[in-house]
């Protein structure tokens, strides 16, 4: 990533930084090479997948439009499919070249800019230009996101000119919007967690920003232009037009997922399900026990406590008095999470169960202990441990077969309006985090979900942010447990350390209890918290994470 | 989407399909809007093959046959607005069609019903939508709009000259009485707009130039659309062919990535002549697996060539590189469950048919999009892609008969793919097992090869 960025840009651009935990949206980090992604179907020698081209995307529209939340929400889902994909946002390299508390020059937008201001414009374009032609040239880059205004449609067709001479396919998506209220929730969105506006009152934000809008950037063509590619997406997706757009099964395929998108703000929660009376057995599907219904009981009544909680914040901080989106409890088809969420459907909330979300299936280990499938199976354990996210046991599935299984669950958690609560088998749980939080494929099977913690997922433009819910009183035998899982060498969650003050716990130690060290001498069953000496970390301390949203460049 | 009414909260544990399409809640018409030749019914019938590959219910309910029933052979003023007993048969053929859908739908036979009629007017559409909403079903309409006059006239000659009510006739007459008749038509079209805003609807114009997708309700209505984007009707053929004998052929060996063998040398030095005896000239692309025996066998082909993962033969995980006897021999189990279920059996570590489907999909949307394209892949992959052109059902494509050294060629048309089979004289073995056989490699009987062969000949 070095290679990418300039200095200045780089000391001025917190956003880009190292993958450095799974605690972290890596939806910036500059994807790395030679790892298949969690969902990539297969591996090409070029990197590039679908025998489609570079392509480079630009967005076009207004500011407040959903533009930046579009380029990201993207990149992950390209990714995820293994596409190599990078996000420029024009903003970060204006900020960078102006450095902190600087702001570009008045005219800096209009058509009419003076020669200084113009200057400065092209310096700005010339460097994000140069680092997605060396993204697309020498990282094995297949999509570049440009994310800018691109307001006027002479400069549409010079751009898609000048990345047609060096053989790379223009794709526009332009964001559109007729209905003043989307504009309205963007900007108090946007405002939030833009970088732009660090450190000014949110009053001040919301004025500056309306008046950015009509002031800044006068001039504005909507795209009408007929041999140029391009998406149009009216009202946050309501309506899309779709110009030219037949050149390559990813331009096809990206259209498909942004018909599944939404601008719109929203909070999804994981929660595991209850312990069961048969814990051990995959088939029997069995019910809750009396230990996992106490356990539901408390998951309910912690969450909407919570969410009553944010919602009196939000009040507080002058919104309206339905201040939160609605929920909805996603389970799978499973009788323990659908039992799991029976509370909340006695609180009103609707309860969906989706087929998709069943656990992995564990095959051949179904009711085995480690011990009996490190005698039975040696080389099947090898090979798990050589790559525990793409390895299947026999007539077991991967976390791969299971990412791929639920791509359909992505799009629709995309197309979700309302606030989603999963309540799922720890390997579902795994994989969808993955997918929000942009992880590795390797560190996915390693992600921990105790179960006395909810985990909340929220949005922002830029990144995505995690946060944890303490659920207090939870018997500490249960905490960990994932004895339906394939015991190894995925490992159940440990408790976490020592709970915080407050609700929200720092996010529990990434141990590596209960992986087995090569070799076969590893506990069959981990201490809880212990962590095998010797093992070191294989991912850094992590972030501690506040009650609130997050400015990422903090 | 329907909701699942709090406190339902057990419900059947339902498998999900191949794709994991999340379809149990919806129900949806796909309402086809559009002038005569403009390609509704070609769409009709190939979403409806589509849906079947990826194991979801569909069905089309084409209000031309219900009129069909009363007026076999209409003229064209037959259609023409002044004509009230035209009007009032083509109106009751349209109930009768909505009635049969609304019926198989309510017997839930199926999840997706394609109305396929011309649907002109805004007062026919909003009936429909009226009539669908009244039973919980979701309305999808898609309309294909096409002003280009020569395209119109080659699909004219193309497909309705040869329509069931024209049976007989002069072709030249037939033409022109349907020019006459969409004449008719045109004086009452209209296209969807504004006024429809609060429909689910696709606009595709000038066969997906420009697509207008608007309100689209839920994931599976996504899915129909960006189908329906790759679709294209230039006259096209695909073409395939698995690999030359290889040595683990020889061997009755399955798996691997085995070189060729001599004969299958011999079949890659002849599949160029081959392809020109059947190609007629035309520019083609090959797309190869990346194992080594469909690369040796295309690399005397001097088109462009692509190399697919995707294509990879079907994984047979521990299997890989025994011999049928072996697998009878050390997972006796295994080999009798694949044989009740070959379709969904899945080697111990590998894939089943429907795992390969899955993996397909993205080559099939690529195939849909492309022109001329030779396949040079393995069997269990060219049965799965077959089965997708020839609209073969799942307990019959894993058992179908591909023989090594002989090129097939597909050429999809309005009511069906047309498919020639050029065999090569170049001798090989047989690498066809029938069901419940003994385990070995054998020539099926000509009454084997018929139940496989002749019942699954046109793309309906």
């Amino acid at each position: 990533m070095d290679t990418l960025l300039t200095a200045d840009i780089m000391a001025n651009s917190p956003r880009v930084r190292r993958r450095s935990s799974v605690y972290v949206d890596a939806i910036h980090d500059l994807p790395e090479k030679e790892v298949m992604a969690p969902a990539q179907l297969y591996s090409t020698e070029s990197g590039r997948l679908f025998h489609s081209g570079r392509i480079v995307i630009a967005t076009v529209g207004l500011p407040a439009r959903g533009k930046t939340h579009i380029s990201v929400a993207l990149a992950r889902y390209l990714r995820w499919l293994g596409v190599k994909t990078h996000v420029f946002h024009l903003g970060d390299y204006r900020r960078a070249t102006m450095g902190p508390g600087t702001d570009v020059p008045k005219d800096y937008f209009h058509i009419n800019a003076s020669p200084s201001s113009v200057l400065l414009r092209n310096k700005i374009l010339k460097k994000c230009r140069e680092d997605i032609f060396h993204f697309l040239d020498h990282e094995n880059g297949q999509v570049a996101i440009y994310d800018a205004v691109n307001a006027i449609s002479e400069g549409r067709r010079a751009l898609a000119k000048e990345f047609a001479k060096h053989q790379v396919q223009t794709l526009f998506i332009e964001s559109h919007c007729t209905d003043e209220r989307i504009i309205e929730d963007n900007v108090r969105n946007v405002k939030i967690s833009s970088p732009d506006y660090k450190g000014w009152s949110d009053e001040l934000a919301v004025k500056d920003y309306l008046a950015r809008l009509s002031a800044r950037i006068p001039h504005f063509e909507t795209m009408e232009e007929q041999d140029l590619h391009w998406v149009k997406l009216i009202n946050a997706g309501e309506r899309v037009v779709v110009n030219n757009c037949a050149f390559g099964y990813l331009s096809q395929r990206i259209v498909f997922y942004l018909l599944n998108l939404h601008t719109k703000p929203r909070q999804t929660y994981f929660a595991r399900a209850g312990t069961t009376k048969h814990e051990d057995s995959y088939k029997a599907d069995a019910a809750l026990s009396e230990e996992g219904k106490d356990y539901a009981r408390k998951l309910t009544e912690r969450l909407i406590k919570h969410r009553e909680q944010e919602r009196q914040a939000l009040i507080d901080r002058g919104g309206p008095e339905n201040a939160l989106v609605p929920m909805t409890v996603w389970t799978s088809t499973r009788r323990r999470t659908i039992e799991t969420g029976q509370y909340f459907a006695k609180n009103g909330y609707a309860v969906i169960p989706r087929s998709q979300m069943s656990q992995m299936n564990p095959g051949v280990c179904e009711k085995m202990s480690e011990k009996r499938i490190r005698t039975e199976y040696p080389d099947e354990v090898i090979k798990h441990e050589a790559d525990p996210y793409h390895h299947r046991y026999p007539r077991a599935e991967s976390y791969h077969d299971l990412a791929v299984r639920l791509e359909p669950i992505i799009l629709e958690l995309e197309r979700e309006q309302n606030d989603v609560l999963i309540i799922a088998h720890e390997s579902v749980l795994r994989v969808l985090y993955g997918y929000l939080m942009a992880c590795n494929a390797a560190d996915i099977p390693k992600i921990e979900f105790p179960r006395d913690e909810i985990i909340e997922i929220i949005p922002a433009s830029y990144n995505n942010e995690a946060k944890r819910i303490h659920i207090s009183d939870v018997p500490e035998n249960i905490i960990p447990g994932s004895p339906e899982n394939i015991s190894i060498p995925v490992p159940p969650s440990v408790p976490p350390s020592v709970p915080q003050s407050g609700a929200i716990t720092p996010l529990p130690l990434p141990s590596g209890a209960g992986t087995p060290v090569s070799g076969s001498q590893s506990p069959a069953v981990p201490e809880p918290g212990s962590r095998p000496a010797g093992t070191p970390f294989t991912v850094p301390q992590p972030l501690n994470l506040k009650d609130t949203h997050i400015d990422p460049s903090s | 989407m329907t909701r699942t009414p709090t406190g339902d909260l057990i419900r059947p544990n339902r498998k999900t399909n191949g794709v994991g399409v999340q379809a149990e809640d919806t129900r949806i018409c796909v309402v086809m809007v559009g002038l005569p030749a403009r390609g509704k019914s070609l769409i009709a019938q190939k979403v409806t093959r589509y849906l079947h590959w990826l194991s979801i219910p569909s069905k089309i309910f084409n209000v031309g046959q219900y009129r069909r029933s009363e007026t076999p052979a209409p003229s064209a003023s037959f259609f023409a607005t002044s004509n009230p007993e035209g009007e009032r048969l083509r109106r009751a053929a349209a109930e009768a069609a909505v009635n049969d859908m609304i019926k198989w739908f309510q017997r839930g036979a199926g999840l997706i019903a394609i109305l396929d009629a011309t649907n002109s007017t805004k007062e026919r559409r909003r009936w429909i939508q009226n009539r669908c909403a009244a039973e919980g079903i979701q309305t999808m309409f898609v309309e294909s709009k096409c002003d280009d006059p020569d395209l119109i006239m080659s699909n004219i000659r193309e497909v309705k000259a040869t329509s069931p009510d024209y049976k007989g006739q002069d072709p030249e007459v037939a033409a022109q009485d349907f020019l006459a008749r969409i004449q008719n038509y045109e004086k009452v079209y209209e296209t969807i707009d504004e006024d429809e805003l609060d429909l689910t609807y696709v606009k595709l114009i000038d066969v997906g130039q420009r697509v207008i997708i608007n309100q689209i309700k839920d994931y599976l209505q996504s899915r129909v659309v960006y189908y329906l984007m790759n679709l294209h009707i230039k006259p096209r053929s695909i073409w395939l062919s698995r690999h030359g004998e290889s040595t683990f052929n020889l061997e009755g060996k399955i798996g691997g990535d085995a070189d060729i063998s001599e004969r299958g040398e011999a079949y890659a030095r002849s599949l160029p002549d081959l392809v020109r005896r059947c190609g007629d000239g035309r520019k083609l692309t090959v797309w190869t697996s990346t194992l080594k025996r469909t690369i040796q066998t295309a690399r005397f082909l001097t088109f462009e060539k692509l190399e697919w993962k995707a294509l990879d033969e079907l994984d047979s995980g521990v299997c890989d590189g025994l011999t049928y006897a072996d697998i009878e021999e050390q997972y006796p189990e295994d080999f009798k469950a694949r044989d009740e279920d070959k379709y969904n059996y899945r080697y111990l570590g590998g894939e089943s048919y429907r795992d390969v489907v899955i993996r397909l999909e993205p080559i099939i949307m690529e195939l849909e999009r492309s022109e001329n394209i030779l396949i040079v892949t393995h069997q269990a992959i060219l049965r799965c892609i077959y089965a997708y052109f020839m609209n073969v059902a799942q307990e019959k494509s894993p058992w179908m008969e591909v023989p090594l050294h002989t090129l097939i060629k597909l050429t999809p048309k309005a009511y069906s793919t047309h498919e020639e089979r050029l065999k090569a004289d170049i001798p090989a073995v047989s690498t066809w097992r029938g069901k419940g056989s003994s385990a070995k490699h054998a020539e099926p009987t000509d009454e084997e090869r018929n139940s496989m062969g002749k019942n699954v000949g046109s793309g309906h």
